[in-house]
């Protein structure tokens, strides 16, 4: 029998509550890992280009943290003292909203969480919740940091200076360094009329002196690029941490991994990048000792479709990853990410009442909003967004009752084709080039 | 085909086009050696037709233009536009110009943004230095990171590059501002602040009142204000005929002895919003003679009794709430704005952006037109 059982104070419970809020901008889902020494929390989106992971520390972060694993009979097998699931973000979410405000007493004075086998229960001194979860493989993306050819380091804050400069519509970010200077590139795939000139997206790009990272060590010329959306919510995230963000990669076409820790905390973000792997196209490097490494083949997989669900065969796969260098290997149990996609109840309160607040009728002089429009809801243009979830009501679930109908795998049988895990690329290269934006 | 400016206000520029991208996603915008002109034409809802000074917004003194026909038309998403200006806040250097980029034209905003750096970065973790520290490859990583902490200018470049189309000159000949009779009253208006919260509210209020069909929706008091409930037979009629069109219709009614009426009805409700002791200007005596001058409507309204005044010379115009919201956003450039009402027919108003006095004057003319009952 799996224990487990943790207490969190408040200003931790803000961590957690921050971090759930940037799953979600990965997943619906987010993983929940037990070890003896930590708690991780993953989640990885529905393309497989993105994984968001926080690992939260035993000793430092948690004010109690007990994990006593059933497996006691597979002794010398370390690293099956895990115990995972997974579980709706929503749900989780929906505990802490209205709980949690780094400004305000919210008078959660400790949170307890235990885990029984059957029923997750966490307790909020006087509410407790009874979540369902459902166990699940979790996977991890891979990223051998040893191997990592670039890297560079800086603040969220001075990242986020750069990304507002970028069009709302901006989806993909790409970076390359150029004499002396980071250069932040923003760009759409989306394939516009050409008669419609207006409709093109803005092309904008951000060329930021090296010295305002603190290292900066990255192949001259090398271009990369990730979603822009995973790169905004990881910085905002870095931001409300305030923790200096570290991106490491190697080439286009291979996993990019940005990551901070700050607290007791280790949050990796892995994502996919995109650009030209091939070593012809590549204006002449300046750093030619570098070991190449095969471009990978690249796998039909299918172009950015976000909303529909990912059939979660093993085996879509994607190219051959870099020798893992972590002993962690996803457990199996097929998936069952089609149960938790059941939607929960829909119907939850619209924020009516909040319409007339807005519009109070002497306003200050100084607010440029005032003159916007009315009656917009949210003005995009005014609120940079960093949802990055696509939902609006990301935070404002309900907790769902029902028994999902899953049935309980027992995750023993190993997965077959584990070592082809990673993370494919959203497209093939023949349609980027034809946005001629490396030619 | 030539055009390449620095900005000299890039707060002004960008509040003017957030202002116009209310109206219309598309404009036309006419560069021309004194003037820069935007004109918005959306299918439905006002005009704007805006002729900016080159000195309010472009400096003078870089400021190339050639073209053969002395002009440059361009077509261009003014929403686009405003968003990239932003990046102009508060830079040493803002440069716009006309380019071309595998066969599209673009404008191109390039910005030298600076901020002054305490250090670098104060922040510091221990464990972001390590785990790059084992790479077999790092002795091939250039060094090219210099150990500059001190605090610095910190200096970023920034392009912004909007696709724009380029029309010729044939294609705008026939685009000419709408011509409208001589206005019955023109009046200044007062602090378009407050007049656009007092024409939200009203709004609002009636778009509630025929979403929900709620008896009993209460006309608030505005303080500072004198609100006037209007009822009777007679009023009745005039609000079942505005509810019949989707959006709420705001009635705007002025004369030449300086009220202004702004009133709203529907089926349940009726407010209306006073204000009294506004300027009526007078006309420009360079334009016209004197004799012409006074046979015009406004200035036969004008020499009315003030007494018989608050029963005629009264000019009336319906127009659209949500519209004239997005028309009212140009308050941010906190402008003059001159309002000439032609009865039930149309409202044009005069836009008169600040300026220093040895300037030309900027000035937006916006065209609404009157809803009939």
């Amino acid at each position: 029998m799996t224990s487990l059982s943790l207490s969190l104070g408040p200003p931790a419970l803000v961590r957690l509550h921050d971090a759930l809020i940037c799953l979600s901008k990965f997943s619906e889902t987010v993983a929940i890992e037990a070890e003896p020494d930590l708690l991780r929390l993953s989640a990885l989106n529905s393309t497989k280009t993105g994984f968001a992971s926080f690992a939260f520390e035993k000793g430092v972060f948690f004010e109690a943290y007990s994990f006593n694993s059933s497996v006691n009979g597979r002794s010398g097998s370390v690293s099956l003292e895990r115990f995972f699931c997974q579980i709706y973000n929503k749900a989780l979410l929906s505990i802490f909203r209205g709980r949690i405000d780094r400004n305000k007493d919210t008078a959660v004075e400790r949170c307890d969480m235990e885990l029984h086998e059957d029923l997750q229960q966490a307790e909020c001194v006087i509410k407790s919740y009874k979540l369902t979860y459902e166990p699940a493989a979790v996977q991890h993306a891979v990223f051998d940091k040893s191997k990592a050819t670039s890297m560079w380091t800086a603040d969220p804050r001075f990242l986020k200076q750069l990304i507002e400069h970028f069009s709302l519509s901006a989806e993909q970010l790409d970076m390359y360094s150029d004499s002396g200077r980071a250069v932040f590139t923003s760009f759409t795939t989306k394939i516009t009329d050409g008669k419609e000139v207006l409709k093109h997206p803005v092309h904008t790009s951000v060329a930021a002196d090296k010295r305002d990272f603190q290292e900066y060590l990255v192949e001259e010329n090398m271009h990369v690029a990730i979603n822009l959306k995973d790169f905004k919510a990881v910085v905002a995230h870095a931001e409300t941490a305030n923790a200096t963000v570290t991106a490491r990669y190697t080439r286009p076409c291979k996993p990019l991994q940005l990551e901070y820790r700050f607290e007791g905390v280790n949050a990796e973000f892995t994502v996919m990048t995109r650009g030209q792997s091939d070593s012809e196209d590549i204006p002449t490097s300046t750093r030619g000792t570098i070991p190449r490494q095969t471009p990978a083949p690249v796998p039909i997989s299918a172009i950015r479709q976000r909303d529909t669900r990912p059939s979660v065969t093993p085996s879509t796969q994607m190219p051959p990853p870099p020798p893992r260098s972590r002993s962690i290997r996803p457990l199996n149990g097929s998936s069952t990410q089609e149960n938790l996609s059941q939607k929960p109840s829909a119907d939850r309160p619209v924020a009516s009442g909040l319409s007339m607040e807005s519009d109070s009728l002497f306003v200050p002089a100084d607010d440029d909003r005032q003159w916007d429009e009315m009656n917009e809801e949210e003005e995009p243009q005014d609120i940079l967004g960093w949802d990055a979830s696509g939902t609006q009501d990301a935070f404002g679930a309900s907790i769902r009752d029902a028994e999902p109908s899953f049935s309980k795998h027992d995750g023993s049988h190993a997965e077959e084709a584990d070592d082809e895990m990673g993370l494919p690329p959203t497209q093939r290269l023949s349609q980027v080039r034809q946005y001629g934006l490396f030619d | 085909m030539r055009f390449r400016t620095q900005l000299r206000d890039s707060k002004t520029f960008s509040k003017l086009t957030a202002s116009l991208s209310s109206l219309g996603k598309v404009c036309w915008m006419r560069l021309e050696y004194e003037v820069i002109r935007f004109t918005i034409i959306p299918d439905q809802g006002t005009q704007v037709w805006a002729s900016i000074p080159v000195g309010t917004i472009f400096d003078d003194t870089t400021y190339e233009l050639e073209s053969n026909s002395d002009a440059i038309n361009i077509e261009v998403n003014i929403s686009v536009l405003n968003r990239a200006l932003r990046s102009a806040w508060g830079a040493t250097h803002a440069q716009l110009r006309l380019t071309k980029k595998e066969k599209t034209p673009l404008l191109a905003l390039t910005v030298l943004a600076s901020e002054w750096t305490e250090g670098n970065m104060a922040l510091a973790t221990n464990d972001d230095a390590d785990g790059f520290g084992d790479d077999p490859n790092s002795e091939e990583a250039p060094a090219d990171t210099t150990g500059d902490r001190g605090p610095r200018e910190r200096q970023t470049w920034i392009t912004q590059e909007i696709p724009i189309k380029i029309l010729h000159e044939s294609a705008v000949e026939g685009l000419h501002e709408p011509h409208c009779p001589d206005p019955e009253v023109h009046i200044i208006l007062p602090n378009l602040a407050q007049l656009k919260s007092i024409s939200d509210r009203f709004t609002k209020l009636a778009s509630t009142d025929s979403k929900n069909r709620q008896p009993g929706v209460m006309a608030p008091d505005a303080p500072g204000m004198h609100s006037v409930s209007f009822g009777g037979a007679g009023a009745n009629t005039a609000a079942t005929a505005l509810s019949t069109n989707s959006s709420p219709k705001l009635e705007l009614s002025a004369n030449m002895h300086g009220s202004l009426r702004l009133a709203i009805a529907t089926d349940e409700l009726r407010i209306a919003s006073v204000w009294s002791d506004l300027v009526n200007p007078p006309l420009d005596p360079a334009q016209m003679t004197q004799q012409e001058m006074s046979q015009l409507p406004s200035e036969l309204n004008r020499k009315r009794e003030a007494s018989e005044a608050f029963d005629f010379g009264w000019a009336k115009v319906r127009i659209d709430g949500k519209d004239w919201s997005r028309v009212l956003s140009i308050g941010r450039l906190s402008p003059k704005v001159v309002a000439c009402f032609v009865n039930e027919m149309a409202l044009v108003l005069y836009v008169y952006l600040p300026h220093n006095r040895d300037e030309e004057e900027s000035c937006l003319t916006y065209y609404i037109n009157s809803f009939s009952t």
